[in-house]
């Protein structure tokens, strides 16, 4: 939808960045520089373009790429603004054109950059004039270093997380305070990149080569630990699938209906903007939200007859074995609760993301089991928004479907 | 265990935990009477002793050879910022504050904590001593670490972390063998894969203490970022690994809920497997892989009514099928987890026979035989069985068990497998079953008594050997 935007937007960025390069390359040259000087420019903006290519996956589930790990080094070890933005600059050139090369779809190239560049040029502003600023001082030049590092590192994330919330609200529909939340969770990854470039930048004139495993060996390890991570995590995730599959498979449950549920109430979350840590929740709950339905297997239930209540509060016991997953065995216990009951306030008890699983529950089997028509299925949620299902819902619903293409606006 | 095993090992726990404390405070006295010691800089000290302390106190629970031991790290950083005239008394000291895990003194766990005092004085006196040398020999007294050079505060700590895993290593080993009675050697290449990663680890933390040393205060923040985004990053990777465990627990936990017989089951069996893998010398990740295939071995059953896990007549052909259909889909489901692939090989094989006869899961022709991991599966589950009541006879006991896994050693079991079981078993002194010791005969008599409902049993297993009775009881899982 607005890809040819964002597209236009990373092209003119592009363009700005390299025009700003060609005049801090030519003020650079006015300055009359030395050779040598210009080499090292020259090195570090190879550096910034090149590591623009190596992208690293982050708790949250998105990637960064490193790219922002030398030009902290450049910020310290270049010797003023002008030859620090200079490097910044082309190295951005570079890095548009290597990102085109790396990345799959030319849209994560754009979202990329545009965040990537915004927020590296702001960091390079920030961080020399605080350097500069700090010169005069009687400090030890490792503090100002590291104050200049870490004011620039503030503003640089903030700047990162805002860019690319916007940027990702101009991509799809979802809400500005997800994706922001989102581009905050991955403060380790960044920290651990920056204490890298700082490093590195901080005992290169002492210590030379030695400070290459010194600023590579620290990040190496937390790096390993971020992969595993974002690996398990999707692995959990297939796994929270397959067994919530198994009432299905036992057909005690409509088949594909937990998936189809999730896909909805992940969507509406996401739309509504909950934090990302409850939308993950708020999947795993969906999808087993009729987890309970394995204990129709035993013929004593059966004959004793139940009630939905029974089988979420059952689903919820089983989900509750997992200490790390008390949050989502509560939304399956409570996921047919009213929202409000007749003549009182909405109840407080029941949490967004149980709203979100009874409309998504619901209307999926609107749609698939009583076969009626996407609009009707939506028009049965907004009947029952007296005290079933929370009309703020209803309204998010209708839009992800109005987005989706699924009924008309 | 009986009475008498029980005694011994309480008496070379106490002779152990005197020893081993003697040594520690034996070594700290030297160091504080000794003139060529002097304690570092108390502030950086406390800094780096709470550091360390935490990381002890915090150990992630984690197959991961990489995450072996971040305190490594910290102990060789404050070594070297100490330099060779401190390092030793200061790591030494930071050390003996290891053990002092509130965990311990709550539960009033004594052994572990003495002995773990002494072992970590001992090895981190041992690691401070090679650096110290490296680093300290023939540069005059008074100066840092950092006059001796880069490489040498690079090998220094190199060796020193090498020494220190060793130092560690070989106290395990003989604590074990002391206690156990039993000194399991492991191939070099598994000494090699723990001693690697630690190398890296103190590698680095020598040269974070050059960085103090060259850059002066600066460092400490960069210091404590790289020593807690690592413990960050790498703590919450092990809740998540522990997460996806639990989760699949709680549906197992479902699923034995409602059948008194097999309650417990799946965790005994992981358990056994666990003990055997154990017993023969597997590491981190292929324990982990057993685990888990002992975890879901029965995760199929889930899929299918109740009514047919627990019906004590024949099933008809059509009921015989709809279980199969349920148990393999419930397999296909499980098998597009990534992680559980190798798992499902497992788990699905567990009733295969050594011999490559009996029943084979998916992937797997008559005749082949299953790899070791089933066949420890297939142990595990066996032996569980034998030594619980079922709803078609009671418990037998452990004894029996044995002899029964001994007997069938070579056809349906892997006889390496049985005797690291038995072994394992013995050394654990454990006991599982009945207590009312049988008589061959009775035994057998009350096997022949269950023999019908143990057919039946087997009819939903979907097995088909014409075997003696106990043999058809003892594989039911």
């Amino acid at each position: 939808m607005a890809e040819h935007r964002l597209h236009r937007l990373s092209v003119l960025l592009f363009l700005l960045i390299t025009s700003l390069a060609a005049t801090a390359t030519i003020l650079l040259y006015r300055s009359g520089v030395s050779w040598e000087s210009w080499v090292l420019v020259l090195l570090w903006a190879a550096a910034i373009a090149g590591f623009h290519a190596i992208s690293v996956p982050t708790p949250s589930g998105k990637r960064i790429n490193l790219a922002i790990g030398p030009s902290v080094a450049a910020l310290v070890l270049l010797p003023d603004v002008l030859s620090v933005l200079t490097a910044f600059t082309i190295g951005l050139v570079g890095g548009w054109i290597v990102l085109r090369f790396r990345s799959k779809t030319d849209r994560d190239a754009d979202s990329d950059y545009v965040a990537e560049a915004i927020s590296m040029i702001v960091f390079g502003f920030v961080g020399s004039a605080a350097l500069s600023s700090l010169s005069g001082s009687s400090m030890p030049l490792a503090w100002q270093q590291l104050i200049a590092i870490t004011s620039g590192a503030v503003v640089w994330f903030a700047v990162r997380a805002l860019v690319s919330a916007w940027v990702g609200t101009e991509r799809e529909d979802l809400a500005s305070r997800y994706l922001w939340l989102l581009a905050l969770e991955d403060w380790t990854v960044a920290l651990s990149i920056f204490t890298g470039g700082a490093l590195f930048g901080m005992t290169w004139n002492e210590m030379g080569l030695w400070a290459f495993p010194v600023a590579i060996l620290p990040y190496a390890f937390s790096h390993l630990a971020f992969v595993r991570y974002s690996s398990t995590r999707v692995t959990y995730g297939q796994m929270i699938r397959a067994l919530a599959q198994i009432p299905e498979v036992a057909d005690l449950a409509p088949r594909g209906h937990s998936a189809r549920t999730a896909d909805l109430a992940v969507a509406i979350a996401r739309e509504i903007g909950l934090h990302p840590n409850e939308v993950t929740e708020l999947e795993y709950a969906a999808l087993m939200h009729d987890v309970g339905r394995i204990t129709l297997t035993e013929p004593a239930i059966l004959k004793a007859g139940y009630t939905d209540e029974d089988i979420a509060r059952w689903g919820a016991q089983i989900i509750a074995e997992a200490p790390y997953l008390q949050e989502v065995s509560e939304y399956v216990r409570v996921q047919h609760s009213p929202y409000r009951r007749p003549g009182e306030a909405k109840d407080p008890d029941i949490p967004m993301t149980s709203k979100i699983i009874k409309v998504s529950s619901s209307y999926d089997q609107a749609v698939h089991e009583l076969q009626l028509s996407p609009l009707e299925a939506l028009e049965r949620v907004h009947r029952g928004s007296a005290y079933d299902f929370d009309p703020e819902v209803g309204a998010s619903l209708r839009r992800v479907l109005v987005q989706r293409g699924v009924i008309a606006a | 265990m009986s009475r008498a095993v029980a005694q011994r090992q309480h008496k070379t726990k106490i002779r152990l935990s005197v020893g081993f404390g003697a040594l520690g405070v034996a070594i700290l006295a030297a160091l504080v009477l000794m003139p060529w010691q002097t304690f570092p800089d108390p502030v950086l000290w406390v800094a780096f002793a709470a550091a360390f302390v935490y990381f002890e106190w915090h150990t992630v629970e984690v197959n991961d050879r990489l995450f072996a031991s971040p305190s490594i790290m910290v102990l060789l950083t404050a070594a070297v910022i100490f330099g060779p005239e401190s390092a030793v008394i200061g790591t030494a000291a930071m050390a003996a504050l290891g053990p002092l895990a509130p965990a311990d003194i709550r539960e009033r766990r004594w052994f572990q904590p003495i002995v773990n005092f002494g072992q970590l004085v001992a090895s981190a006196a041992i690691a401070s001593t090679v650096l110290a040398m490296v680093v300290g020999v023939g540069v005059p007294t008074g100066s840092s670490s950092l006059d001796a050079g880069l490489w040498r505060i690079a090998l220094g700590s190199a060796l020193a972390s090498i020494a220190y895993g060793t130092a560690n290593y070989r106290m395990v080993l003989f604590i074990v063998s002391r206690v156990y009675g039993r000194f399991e050697v492991r191939p070099w290449s598994h000494i090699a894969a723990i001693l690697l990663p630690m190398t890296g680890m103190g590698f680095l933390g020598g040269m974070l203490g050059a960085t103090y040393l060259i850059i002066g205060t600066a460092a400490l923040p960069l210091i404590a970022v790289v020593f807690f985004v690592g413990y960050l990053a790498f703590e919450s990777y092990a809740r998540l690994r522990e997460a996806q465990e639990s989760t699949i627990r709680g549906f197992i936990k479902a699923l034995e809920a409602k059948d008194l017989y097999t309650r417990g089951h799946t965790e005994r069996v992981a358990r056994f497997a666990e003990m055997i893998g154990k017993q023969m010398g597997y590491d981190g990740t292929q324990l982990e892989r057993v685990r888990w295939a002992a975890l879901i071995h029965d995760v199929g059953k889930l899929a299918v009514p109740r009514e047919l896990i627990r019906k004590r007549a024949r099933l008809t052909e059509e009921e015989y099928e709809v279980m199969q259909h349920h148990v393999h889909f419930v397999e296909d489901l499980l098998d597009d987890v990534d992680f559980l692939k190798p798992m499902i090989e497992i788990a699905t094989n567990h009733h295969a026979h050594y011999d490559g006869n009996g029943y084979h899961g998916g992937g797997h022709e008559h005749g082949d035989t299953p790899s070791k991991e089933a066949c420890i599966l297939a142990v595990a589950d066996t032996f569980d069985a034998i030594t619980s009541t079922r709803s078609y006879r009671v418990a037998l006991t452990q004894p029996y068990a044995y002899a029964e896994l001994r007997r069938h050693a070579g056809a349906q079991f892997d006889p390496e497998v049985v005797e690291a079981f038995i072994a394992a078993m013995e050394k654990s002194g454990h006991s599982y079953g009945s207590t009312i010791e049988l008589t061959d005969s009775e035994a057998r008599s009350l096997a022949e008594e269950g023999l019908d409902e143990m057919r039946k049993a087997d009819q939903v297993h979907g097995r088909d050997f014409p075997l003696a009775p106990m043999r058809r009881g003892v594989n039911d899982g």
